[in-house]
């Protein structure tokens, strides 16, 4: 087996695809090196600016109880991932920071309290440069890498019988599986050296810039997307075979080859994901906007009708607070909803993708560098935990006040004290490797799984080729 | 002899299974892609539709001139479903107003349910050509004449008594007549599919004619350089491989490179900047005029008698990014109070005063942000395209573009109308009196009429200007197409067979 996966290495490292394969990857992956670090200490200097402002801005409203509690936290940024070079993931269209909108007034004096709201996304509608792909990792190993593997392995089986060395292989008292897995792992040595090299040079372009740090958690995920690199390369490989295999002249494998390719690769993606958007729609945004209306009208006739009558103090005080609290979690549902539709929608579309081995790198990919929609919605549950916890610090800390009469929502029921300002919770947005993995676990599977059919398909065309 | 070859050639063609597989994938793709595109413009169709009706509803029950909102929309190309271009990415209404130039860095969008789902690029028919067309080329031609080298077959036709470049001719004409087929037959489809929900004009499929007519070239150009790799090479093995490689690199590599390359460089925010600081110079002019105006008629003041009574909103702002000049003149009160009627003449005076002023502060704001934006983004977006027009696919989609009305230049007409209109509705306003008129601020004794307020109307270019426009990109193709052949029957002349 060996001796056969050697014999396919030094047949292809001699060939003119394997430099042809070395050259691109290596521009390729030299281009995602430069491009990176010339952007990324952009990004994380956007970071940092825009969180040391809003952290400005909360120690401002920090010297009184209700402000801060009224304000809320600010907003919410989203941390650059080290790893946006390995997948781009859209990352530049979606919103990269949940506010906290809160109502200067609500009428009657009162003011509304802040809730959560989500910006959608953010095309840039001023945009007239052409239309372009992101030439991150995902991009190069998806379509790219697909591509060398094919036109490493759609000769292996038929260019061998074209030539007649297939005879005198099968001649030798070896058994046919082991001659298929040796030109598999021919193949697949062939493949990964070039693409190791262009990995390593890519890498360590990168981190010979102080400018960007990996850190070891960093390098385990991206030791995982090499990992998941070389299963999808041996996919194609096991397609190749297969191919290669059952058809007798290999110039016509090599174009049902790239037809499959144009199809699974090219296109199935998007036209997929438009097909399966079309099933579902989410509540639009003049919708939302209605809804919104609707509630906060019917909430403030039901305030209305409860003034109507005399009320004490104390239990206007009351009825106040809990008015305003009651209104915002009305509204931050609605935009929770609103969200969540949308995020159906997407998740719909996503999952029938999966048909494409490119579409389940790519989400793979994104999992891992911790970029991309996955990420988004874990971004999303973040700020949901943190608002969670700044609440929960608000009720806290107006119950150690013993002046408060305890009633959030309003002026006269809360706290005024200043609040320390390292006391309050900062958000922080994390990344956590075994949620990524979680998601990701479906993937991974399905990719497996592909490779395991595709190389057991070859090997039963392999097994009945005829000499 | 020559109609011989031809016919051996294109029998040899249309009886392989490539012929086959390629035309079933090009049908296959072409028909689902215009379903999913047709129920996407119809979409559109009909957001745009409910748009247009919500700002007519806005504008009629505004009862000043100063509170009042028009829009106009953007109604989708139906050619956008040939090639999107910049139509479905750039924003499809805009303000009217005679504070502010309308251009496509100020329009925003309306329609889009759910926006995440933009995440998954959509395919045009252009784009299912560029892929599936160059790859039909190569495809077709990798082998034509390493083909018959290898088979020996070559010596065979070249000791009749024909000469080279007639070979050439022949297998280039019948491999293009076949290769014709899967496109002709998929736009046909296409076509039908189309008609029967989306209604096409006449010059409509003009324009369709010139994208087939472009596309026509591009393949050809495909064809040629498998030709030219198959006359170079000695094997059809390497010929294909070397196509496979020349394929990857034009149309997957190259085409998103172009953006790596040309960075915008620091001097665009110093460019940016300039520009802003030159159009708020021009602002604190009319800002000074505006004050001094105030002061004498004794009105000044934001807290003064005169502001509270006219309930006064007013902004004059340059946004530093876009430079978007806008000056707000506008009352939001309901009635005069009795006891401020007095105000009512100053008031007239003011707004008679302020608002040519600001119509003209905003005019010569416009012309320097307009050279800066020229500058700036336009001048940006055409590096990209010339350096695009390196690869096939960057001459094709902007040719296709071109036909189709939803390139630059084609999107820059409907704001250009847009300004018109402005300018029209700016006459119209002087032509009422408007700006002196009491309706400006206050519809206490009767609202604004709005019926005879002139309609915004919106044809795209005729197709001449679109011949115009993508008549340089075509010659492109063609002369790369005859320098390309006349390499390859160089080549094919010096060759041993």
């Amino acid at each position: 087996m060996w001796y056969i996966a050697k014999r396919e290495l030094y047949d292809n490292f001699n060939s003119l695809r394997f430099a042809l394969a070395t050259v691109l990857l290596l521009g390729l992956m030299l281009t995602n090196a430069v491009v990176h670090l010339h952007e990324h200490p952009k990004r994380i200097q956007k970071y940092n600016a825009s969180i040391n402002e809003s952290l400005t801005d909360l120690t401002s409203r920090a010297d009184n109880l209700y402000t801060l509690a009224q304000e809320g936290p600010g907003l919410l940024y989203k941390k650059p991932s080290t790893l946006r070079f390995c997948a781009d993931g859209g990352e530049p269209f979606l919103p990269n920071v949940v506010g906290g909108a809160f109502l200067w007034s609500i009428s009657g004096g009162l003011r509304g309290f802040w809730r959560l709201n989500y910006p959608s996304t953010t095309p840039n509608l001023t945009d007239i440069r052409p239309n372009v792909t992101k030439v991150d990792w995902a991009f190069i190993i998806g379509y790219v890498l697909s591509l060398i593997a094919i036109l490493f392995t759609f000769d292996t089986v038929s260019g061998e019988r074209e030539r007649g060395t297939l005879r005198l292989i099968l001649a030798n008292p070896i058994p046919r599986h082991t001659v298929l897995i040796g030109k598999f792992l021919g193949a697949l040595i062939s493949v990964g050296i070039p693409l190791a090299l262009a990995v390593l040079m890519n890498l360590l372009v990168i981190s010979t810039s102080s400018a960007v740090q990996i850190g070891a958690d960093a390098w385990g995920r991206l030791g995982i997307i090499f990992f998941i690199a070389i299963l999808y390369a041996s996919l194609f490989l096991a397609l190749g075979l297969l191919v290669s295999a059952r058809v007798s002249r290999s110039a016509v494998s090599l174009v049902i080859l790239l037809l499959i390719w144009v199809t699974f690769v090219v296109f199935v993606p998007s036209t997929l994901a438009s097909i399966a958007g079309g099933f579902s729609s989410p509540m639009s945004t003049d919708e939302l906007w209605q809804r919104r209306g609707e509630l906060y009208a019917k909430r403030w006739e039901r305030y209305d009708a409860y003034f109507a009558e005399r009320v004490e103090r104390s239990k206007e005080i009351q009825f106040k607070g809990e008015h305003v609290i009651a209104e915002a979690e009305e509204q931050e549902r609605v935009n929770e909803e609103h969200l969540a539709q949308q995020i159906a929608q997407v998740k719909f579309a996503r999952g029938t993708t999966r048909i494409s081995p490119i579409a389940i790198s790519q989400h793979l990919f994104e999992s891992f560098a911790g970029t991309g929609f996955e990420r988004h919605l874990q971004f999303l549950e973040n700020t949901k935990t943190h608002a969670r916890q700044f609440r929960k610090f608000i009720a806290d800390t107006d119950s150690g006040d013993p002046e408060s009469s305890h009633i959030i929502g309003i002026r006269e029921g809360m706290s005024e004290k200043p609040v320390n300002p390292a006391a309050i919770p900062k958000f922080e947005d994390t990344l956590s490797l075994s949620k990524d993995f979680n998601a990701a676990a479906v993937d991974l599977l399905l990719l497996t799984l592909f490779v395991i059919v595709l190389l057991s398909g070859a090997y039963l065309a392999f097994v009945r080729v005829e000499v | 002899m020559l109609k011989t070859l031809i016919r051996r050639e294109l029998l040899d063609n249309l009886m392989t299974f490539r012929f086959a597989a390629v035309l079933l994938i090009t049908l296959l793709l072409v028909v689902v892609n215009t379903v999913v595109l047709t129920q996407d413009y119809e979409q559109r169709l009909e957001s745009y539709n409910d748009s247009v009706k919500r700002h007519r509803q806005d504008l009629r029950n505004s009862k000043t001139y100063s509170t009042a909102y028009l829009f106009i929309d953007r109604a989708p190309n139906p050619l956008s479903i040939f090639n999107v271009g910049l139509d479905k990415r750039l924003g499809n209404y805009i303000g009217i107003y005679h504070g502010f130039m309308p251009t496509l860095w100020d329009a925003r969008m309306h329609g889009t349910d759910n926006p995440f789902i933009a995440f998954f690029s959509s395919i045009d028919i252009v784009f299912v050509f560029e892929v599936i067309l160059s790859l039909m080329g190569l495809i077709f031609a990798y082998d034509a004449i390493a083909g018959e080298r290898e088979r020996g077959t070559l010596r065979l036709i070249l000791a009749q008594p024909i000469g080279r470049g007639q070979i050439l001719l022949a297998k280039y004409i019948s491999a293009m007549a076949c290769l014709l087929v899967p496109l002709i037959l998929s736009l046909l489809f296409a076509l039908l599919l189309l008609t029967r929900s989306i209604p096409l004009s006449t010059a409509d499929f003009l324009r369709i004619a010139g994208i087939v007519l472009t596309s026509f070239a591009y393949l050809s150009l495909f064809y040629l350089i498998g030709l030219l790799i198959s006359v170079a090479t000695p094997r059809t093995g390497t010929a294909l491989m070397l196509a496979m490689f020349v394929w990857g690199f034009l149309i997957l590599v190259y085409p998103n490179l172009i953006r790596v390359t040309v960075n915008p460089g620091g001097d665009i925010q110093a460019r940016v900047k300039t520009a802003h600081n030159q159009i708020q110079q021009i602002i604190d002019e009319y800002e000074r005029e505006r004050q001094k105006f105030l002061e004498n008629e004794g009105i000044a003041g934001e807290t003064s008698e005169f502001s509270k009574a006219l309930g006064f909103y007013h902004q004059a702002d340059v946004n530093p990014v876009t430079l978007t000049t806008y000056i707000e003149n506008m009352s939001v009160i309901s009635e005069i109070r009795p006891d401020f009627e007095k105000y009512v003449p100053v008031a007239k005076r003011y707004y008679n005063f302020v608002l040519p002023l600001a119509t003209r502060t905003v005019e010569k704001a416009w012309r320097i942000r307009k050279q800066a934006l020229d500058e700036i983004y336009v001048r940006q977006a055409r590096m990209d395209r010339i350096l695009l027009k390196l690869s096939p696919v960057g001459i094709y989609d902007d040719a296709t573009q071109a036909w189709a009305g939803t390139d630059l230049l084609g999107l820059r007409d409907f704001f250009e109308a847009a300004q018109r209109y402005r300018k029209i509705i700016i006459d119209y306003l002087y032509a009422k009196d408007a700006f002196s008129s009491r309706e400006w601020f206050v519809a206490d004794k009767g609202a604004v009429d709005w019926s005879t307020l002139p309609q915004f109307t919106f044809e795209r270019s005729d197709v001449r200007t679109n011949a115009k426009r993508a008549l340089p990109d075509m010659f492109l193709l063609l002369i790369c197409n005859l320098v390309l052949f006349m390499a390859i029957v160089l080549i094919f002349i010096k060759s041993e067979v």
